[in-house]
């Protein structure tokens, strides 16, 4: 059986894949055609366009007008009980302020008497307070001068983050200065640097302070001297104080920074 | 004017530049069932030889008389398909570097391996013969059949342009011709597409069957060599 079906397929069944591929064009064609000629024997009906009459009705304008004059009456009518409704409302509401008042001078006459009972307790109270309040703040006042020495020292170092916007631009200004501060520390200048020279190296950082690259953005000619700003900002990385700064300032700010590599106080 | 429209009437009255991308989308079209057929032989014996194979070599058959059996039939001019040549090249090299007694167990293991990774490779070529000529139809007879539109298009209204009187019927021919060479595009190039993917799933599953073969043949000839 194998051997049969290697012979009808035979010289790698290309013979019999033609004549099927042909075939099946062939046949493709012919039923295109066929069917277009089926399609081209239908004639199409005309389908005439239903007419639609359209007419112009004279109204008479005696009913017209008389058919004005009764809707007129009407919204007349409406319009005076509307009114009415709207008076008798008035009237309600003057008598209930009326009510209102004599019963709010009652309250108040009310009100005073108690008041002036409360008010001799309170003081009688308050006076008692006020003593032991006094006795207090002697004692609090003794401990404080106590305190003092220590607790100047300790707000200085804290640093505490005030709020509005002069405590953003301080956080800001710090976190710069710092970044500066250990950059500066790790560059070494290459002997070929001279006085004028500039590269800017734009550093893309993470919120904890690593450095995910640095790009070396302006140039100053000088091969050894963009390397070694380069080196100094990957030996300088990473920035671990930025951690502590609030996101948002983060991502303001130090995302993405241009560092400025100028030497100025070289002698040459 | 002429009131009958059909294909042909079209096809036969396009310009010379539609009728010839017409002519090679048909030939495309042609050329590409052909190996649509063809591959779908080819790949239908390539399958069922592993099968038949694979039951005859696990039916526990002496190896040298399943080689014999090979070679029969190779005298009988009948191809061998796929597998099998794969296990016939394997056996021989293992077999020849064998009867010779200064060559070391080491190294007809190697022998018989590369020969095998040779077939391997000669039989996974064979497969995959033609299937780029499938993509590249499938692919590209659509833009051919839009050059063509265009073309026929362009002509069309290059008519309507020595006319006073543009009406309907003037391009209305143009268009439909134009057409016609998109249609023969697409026509060319979804059975070609289908084609590919499906082929090409298949010869990936065969010639992961021929590596697996190709393991299994190897663990026997190793112990065959190692295990006295």
């Amino acid at each position: 059986m194998n051997a049969q079906l290697g012979k009808v397929i035979g010289l790698n069944g290309y013979p019999l894949s033609i004549v099927v591929a042909v075939i099946l064009h062939t046949v493709l064609l012919a039923s295109l055609l066929y069917l277009q000629g089926v399609s081209q024997t239908q004639d199409f009906e005309l389908v005439q366009p239903t007419v639609i009459k359209a007419l112009f009705l004279d109204e008479n304008p005696q009913v017209l007008n008389q058919q004005k004059a009764e809707r007129a009456k009407g919204d007349e009518n409406r319009r005076l009980a509307q009114q009415a409704e709207y008076e008798r409302d008035l009237a309600n509401q003057k008598l209930r302020q009326e009510e209102e008042q004599t019963r709010q001078r009652i309250d108040a006459d009310k009100l005073a008497r108690d008041k002036a009972a409360k008010e001799k307790i309170d003081r009688l109270k308050r006076q008692e307070e006020e003593k032991k309040l006094e006795e207090r703040r002697i004692e609090r006042e003794l401990a404080a001068r106590d305190r003092e020495a220590g607790a100047k020292s300790a707000l200085e170092d804290s640093e505490q983050p005030p709020a509005g916007a002069s405590s953003e631009f301080e956080l800001i200004q710090s976190g710069i200065s710092l970044i500066q501060q250990l950059v500066e520390e790790s560059w070494s200048r290459p002997p070929s640097a001279r006085n004028g020279m500039r590269a800017v190296i734009e550093i893309k950082m993470l919120p904890t302070g690593d450095i995910t690259s640095a790009q070396i953005t302006e140039t100053s000619g000088d091969a050894a001297f963009d390397r070694s700003a380069e080196n100094a900002v990957y030996s300088a990385a990473p920035f671990r104080e930025l951690q502590t700064l609030p996101i948002r300032i983060f991502n303001e700010n130090f995302r993405s920074l241009a560092l400025i590599f100028q030497p100025e106080d070289l002698l040459n | 004017m002429n009131q009958e429209l059909s294909p042909l009437q079209l096809i036969l009255d396009a310009t010379l530049p539609v009728q010839l991308v017409m002519f090679i989308l048909l030939a495309l079209s042609l050329l590409s069932w052909v190996m649509i057929v063809q591959r779908f032989l080819v790949l239908g014996a390539a399958a069922s030889g592993v099968l038949s194979f694979e039951e005859r070599f696990w039916s526990g058959m002496d190896l040298s008389q399943l080689y014999k059996e090979g070679t029969q039939l190779q005298a009988e001019d009948v191809q061998v398909v796929g597998i099998e040549n794969i296990f016939r090249a394997g056996f021989k090299e293992f077999m020849k570097l064998r009867q010779q007694p200064t060559v070391e167990k080491e190294a007809v293991m190697q022998g018989a391996q590369r020969a095998m990774r040779v077939a391997y490779s000669r039989e996974e070529e064979k497969l995959e013969n033609h299937l780029s000529f499938l993509a590249t139809v499938g692919s590209v007879t659509p833009y051919i059949g839009l050059f063509g539109t265009v073309i026929g298009i362009m002509n069309a209204f290059i008519g309507l342009a020595s006319q006073n009187q543009a009406t309907l019927q003037v391009v209305a021919p143009g268009i439909a011709e134009a057409l016609i060479a998109t249609a023969m595009g697409l026509f060319a190039a979804i059975p070609a597409v289908v084609a590919y993917n499906r082929y090409t799933a298949q010869v990936e599953s065969i010639s992961g069957s021929y590596i697996t073969f190709t393991e299994e043949f190897s663990s026997i000839l190793h112990r065959q060599v190692y295990g006295g």
